[in-house]
């Protein structure tokens, strides 16, 4: 089930490393004009964190705790590099990414859980 | 030092970085290239679709093949290895030794015939492996200037993390339209700590790979040198035997390797033979290894006289030896499956544009202010990072063209591969010399992307199976390898064109001025 | 960090010849002294000092840049010298030594 786990884990990244981008005074500032307020800033920390913790579970759980730090950490440079493109070319696009990130995680853990 | 700590890392980071960048770009590049080593090396015999690999049942008659022609060919050798066909590689691939001082041999059988196979003759992705690690140097030489690179690229990491103060509200910035500096740096930041924990596992585990050639005194002092003994006592290799000086025939391995296929279930790589003809000959089958990380290939040693087995090694490392294992392993990334391996091609690529930025940063970063002349250090920088950021990727380039437009037959083939590797290196080293600067930059990175093109047509030209030849019938390889290409060729125009349209600071501007021209607006190099 | 005089063009040289020759003697001693001492099977202590020795010389190097001065360094170095070699010399005498070197 190696390629769920990665679209898993490769959404989950996304997700959350656009929620911790969106945290940031400079990049909220590039995508919607303002400065985040600041619960919204501890309410996308927090999600952002989740993401990242819940993707290493998931990783560790589903692939072992061998393997599944390793595909975590790839997937989490992977992700990165897409995003930090985005945010440099097409910023706009940065929030609908995330989201559908989010759906391709979930997904990902639909075909694991049933499949 | 002077100036606090974080300037001291600074400092160090920067000048650790520099002296060593060139060869470490090299190193980056040629090892993210063997992830994909064994494809490449198939690509490159594209005679190997007209053979079939052999199936599990015949190894046993497949490794009598293989003694027989070594029988004929390498009589009196030290030892012989015996590569049996994979799937992805189906020929026995032969391989002896001499003992000191005297060359070793190698060879390709069809493993159905036992006579050498019709391919052409190429070192394939193995050149580019063993450049990784030996740069084309004798071993000893090759390997130390490697680790002391790498020893040096691990302070300039630890050096770097420790003088980039804002690591987080950094972590996504890439300022493109800055100017040039700032990209730059944004740039080698991102690619830097985006892909960390890969740059200092590779690091890390890269040295680890050859520890023991660095750091022997563990087993000096605990072992008195005896390397041998520490590594079967470690459990990594079955227990030396030495000659015993009693001649006595050697059995066929035929049953031997039928025992062991019976032993482990993991799929037979290849048997090594030693001590041949002698009371003490001893024939090692070594397997794949089994599903995880570690680096830790399942053997079974026999008796070469009686075929007894005398050992099977498979599993049960002890802590710290797994450990090692673990390491080598992450390093070679030999458990990864396509998209894991493609997601550390890209780790890969990163580190290699980490160390090529920091490199031009550098240079940028000392630029002279407008109608100053350029200093002789500033120049030979300028000339190195050209010489290595575009000209072994052209290099490259070239070893893959060679392999398509030398004559199949050409005698010492596998070598005249090489020589066009470096030729082109040397030239696109040298020719930049002659053109000013930036426009070289721009010219080069062209001509990078026209050269993987070139790889492309050659392909296709040239190999009659090709699948495109063939309305998709054939090999995906060929696609996948001419599609990587392209991409690359694509990436580095891409490059040229950013390159070509910067209007930087040239003499007569003002070193701050704007200099990328806006979206849109026409190219005026 | 311009090194424009001669005395701070020679203090540089210093600490990057303390860093890479002292580095590795400290690397090189403190794998040699763990490999015998380690309370665990030989194979286990040899690999366990090896596999730490490169952390060890990565750690010294930046200390050797990090100190304020070239002769605090230096000491610290040496210093560190002497007493893995002296604990080496006690742990497994000076047959080893000599061993070690040749």
């Amino acid at each position: 089930m190696t390629p769920a786990i990665l679209a898993l884990n490769l959404g989950l990244s996304f997700a959350a490393l656009a929620a911790l981008c969106l945290s940031l005074n400079r990049h909220h500032a590039d995508i919607f004009g303002t400065k985040p307020s600041g619960r919204r800033v501890v309410l996308l920390r927090v999600l952002g964190w989740a993401g990242l913790v819940l993707g290493l579970v998931v990783a560790g759980e589903a692939e072992g705790w061998d393997f599944g730090p390793v595909q975590w950490i790839g997937a989490l440079s992977g992700a990165g590099v897409g995003l930090v493109l985005l945010l440099s070319y097409r910023p706009r696009l940065v929030t609908p990414a995330g989201a559908a990130a989010l759906g391709l995680a979930l997904a990902g853990g639909a075909l694991l859980h049933f499949a | 030092m002077k100036g606090g700590f974080r300037q001291s890392m600074a400092w160090l980071h920067t000048w650790s970085g520099l002296v060593v960048g060139w060869v470490l770009f090299a190193i980056f590049v040629t090892g993210t290239a063997s992830y994909y080593r064994a494809d490449i090396t198939r690509w490159m015999r594209p005679e190997l679709t007209q053979v079939q690999s052999a199936a599990a049942a015949d190894l046993p008659a497949v490794a009598e093949r293989a003694v027989a022609y070594l029988e004929a060919k390498a009589p009196d050798a030290s030892s012989w290895f015996i590569g049996l066909p994979q799937p992805d590689r189906p020929l026995l691939d032969l391989f002896w030794r001499h003992g000191p001082g005297r060359p070793s041999g190698h060879a390709l059988l069809d493993p159905h015939t036992g006579t050498e196979a019709p391919v052409r003759e190429t070192t394939g992705g193995d050149f580019l492996y063993r450049f990784h690690f030996e740069l084309h140097m004798p071993p000893l030489w090759g390997r130390w200037i490697v680790g002391i690179c790498a020893m040096t690229l691990l302070v300039a990491l630890i050096s770097g993390i420790v003088t980039h103060k804002r690591i987080f509200s950094d972590f996504f910035t890439f300022r493109r339209d800055k100017a040039p500096r700032r990209s730059f740096l944004d740039a080698h930041n991102v690619t830097g700590v985006l892909a960390l924990p890969f740059h200092l596992m590779i690091t890390y585990t890269g040295i680890v790979t050859l520890s023991l050639m660095y750091m022997p005194w563990g087993v000096t002092t605990a072992y008195q040198g005896d390397s041998l003994t520490f590594f079967a006592e470690s459990g990594q290799i079955t227990a030396p035997r030495l000659p015993a000086d009693r001649p006595a025939a050697t059995a066929p391995v035929g049953p031997m390797v039928a025992q062991a296929l019976a032993t482990v279930p993991e799929t037979l790589e290849g048997l090594s033979i030693v001590n041949r003809n002698d009371a003490h000959a001893t024939v090692v089958a070594v397997f794949e290894e089994p599903h995880g990380l570690s680096h830790e290939h399942p053997q079974v040693a026999f008796d070469g006289v009686t075929g007894a087995v005398l050992e099977v090694r498979s599993g049960g490392l002890k802590l710290a030896a797994k450990t090692f294992t673990t390491m080598v392993g992450l390093h070679e990334a030999h458990f990864a499956g396509p998209a894991l391996r493609l997601l550390f091609f890209l780790c890969g690529v990163m580190g290699s544009a980490m160390v090529a930025t920091g490199l031009v940063l550098w240079s940028l970063a000392r630029l002279p202010k407008a109608e100053a002349e350029a200093p002789l250090g500033l120049r030979l920088v300028q000339a190195l990072n050209i010489g290595s950021i575009i000209g072994l990727p052209a290099a490259v380039a070239v070893y893959f063209l060679a392999n398509r437009l030398l004559p199949p037959e050409l005698p010492g083939r596998s070598a005249w591969e090489i020589r066009a590797f470096f030729a082109a290196w040397i030239a696109a080293a040298l020719i930049p010399l002659a053109r000013p600067h930036r426009r070289a930059w721009s010219e080069g990175l062209v001509l990078v992307a026209g050269l993987c093109l070139a790889v492309v047509a050659a392909d296709i030209a040239m190999v009659e199976a090709h699948p495109l030849r063939r309305l998709g019938e054939g090999e995906a390889l060929f696609l996948w390898f001419d599609g990587a290409m392209l991409a690359l060729a694509a990436l580095f125009a891409f490059a040229a064109r950013r390159v070509a349209r910067y209007r930087g600071p040239s003499r007569s501007e003002p070193r701050r001025a704007p200099v990328f021209a806006a979206p849109g607006e026409r190219a005026r190099a | 960090m311009a090194a424009s005089r001669p005395i701070e063009r020679a203090a540089i040289l210093g600490r990057v010849v303390l860093a890479a020759g002292g580095g590795y003697a400290v690397a090189a001693l403190s794998t040699a002294l763990l490999s015998v001492t380690l309370p665990m099977p030989r194979s286990e202590a040899v690999t366990t000092a090896t596999l730490l020795s490169f952390a060890i010389l990565a750690g010294v190097v930046v200390l050797v840049f990090a100190l304020a001065t070239l002769r605090r360094a230096a000491a610290l170095v040496l210093g560190a010298i002497l007493v893995l070699g002296a604990g080496l010399w006690l742990a497994a005498g000076p047959f080893v030594l000599a061993g070690g070197a040749s």
